[in-house]
């Protein structure tokens, strides 16, 4: 009998805080995910470029491209028009997520963040 | 600094953080061992400040690092809201008061507040032009955002008033929405 070994799902992280991104890296590579990571919106855009992910999860405040314009972008593209995409941050109006949702996202997260949930949601928007 | 007649007091508590652009607005904060963090960008003349308290971890646990994840969350509130007024991350200089151990016999978690608040602005690249932490004195800080002037002063320790640590609220803890 033969083990198997599951591939971990690819999660790109799109944040301009380092202390968000260390915190981020080590929440889910400890509950298995592969985890790649951006500095901000452009960053992202140019390693999506030429490498693939199951989801992202990004910020919305952020330098040279912010959240809702890298969602923006994203969904102009074929290639990840249906890409999940979860929002991951600190606002929490009403008007920011409407925002959000019409650019495109898949889900929205308010921090801080609980670790179980938020792998939860992100087992759920890749199945 | 002398109060001017019509400054508006805003009192920034434990869990808050706030910023503004009103010369008008007088931000004001009471400290024991909790950490106060002002932020001001002299460019925008936005400034802001937060207050916090890390939560110690749970007693069936044996880790004795305090959770930061609060902290971290309120920080980055700060800044988000700095930013939403026009600020700019690259030109936020950062002031640092509080984090005292009020009493000798219980755990420092002032000095876990004040030594966070220090690894987090140097992780960040945000400079701190000044700290007064530590120490065993309680502080009353009172911070004008619009043009980033700082007061701060030595309270008589029962002034501050005594406070858990909110740590994460569990109502609003990672709230999830999917569309």
């Amino acid at each position: 009998m033969s083990a198997t070994t599951a591939t971990p799902i690819r999660v790109l992280t799109v944040d301009d805080s380092p202390s968000m991104r260390a915190l981020l890296l080590g929440a889910l590579t400890a509950r298995g995910f592969a985890v790649e990571q951006a500095e901000d919106g452009q960053q992202a855009l140019e390693w999506l470029a030429t490498n693939e992910v199951d989801v992202i999860i990004t910020d919305i405040n952020m330098p040279r491209l912010d959240g809702f314009g890298l969602i923006e972008k994203l969904r102009a593209s074929a290639l990840h028009a249906e890409r999940p995409i979860l929002v991951l941050t600190t606002e929490s109006s009403d008007e920011k997520k409407q925002r959000a949702r019409n650019a495109g996202a898949t889900g929205w997260i308010v921090k801080p963040f609980d670790a179980e949930k938020l792998t939860t949601a992100l087992r759920r928007v890749i199945h | 600094m002398p109060a001017l007649p019509s400054m508006q007091r805003l009192t920034i508590l434990q869990g808050e953080a706030k910023a503004s652009a009103d010369p008008a607005i007088e931000m004001s904060t009471i400290l024991g061992s909790c950490v106060a963090t002002c932020l001001f960008d002299p460019v925008a003349r936005v400034g802001g400040m937060n207050h916090f308290l890390l939560a110690e971890p749970p007693a069936h646990q044996c880790s004795q690092k305090f959770d930061s994840d609060y902290g971290l969350f309120l920080m980055e509130l700060l800044v988000n809201e700095m930013l939403g007024l026009g600020a700019a991350r690259s030109r936020m200089r950062a002031r640092l008061y509080g984090g005292a151990n009020l009493n000798p016999d219980l755990a420092p978690i002032g000095t876990a507040n004040a030594a966070f608040a220090r690894e987090f602005l140097e992780r960040e690249g945000i400079p701190k032009v000044f700290e007064d932490l530590e120490g065993t004195l309680a502080r009353r800080i009172r911070f004008r955002p619009a043009t980033g002037q700082v007061s701060a002063r030595i309270v008589a320790p029962e002034t501050a008033p005594t406070q858990k640590p909110l740590g994460r609220p569990q109502s609003a803890l990672g709230t999830v929405e999917l569309f």
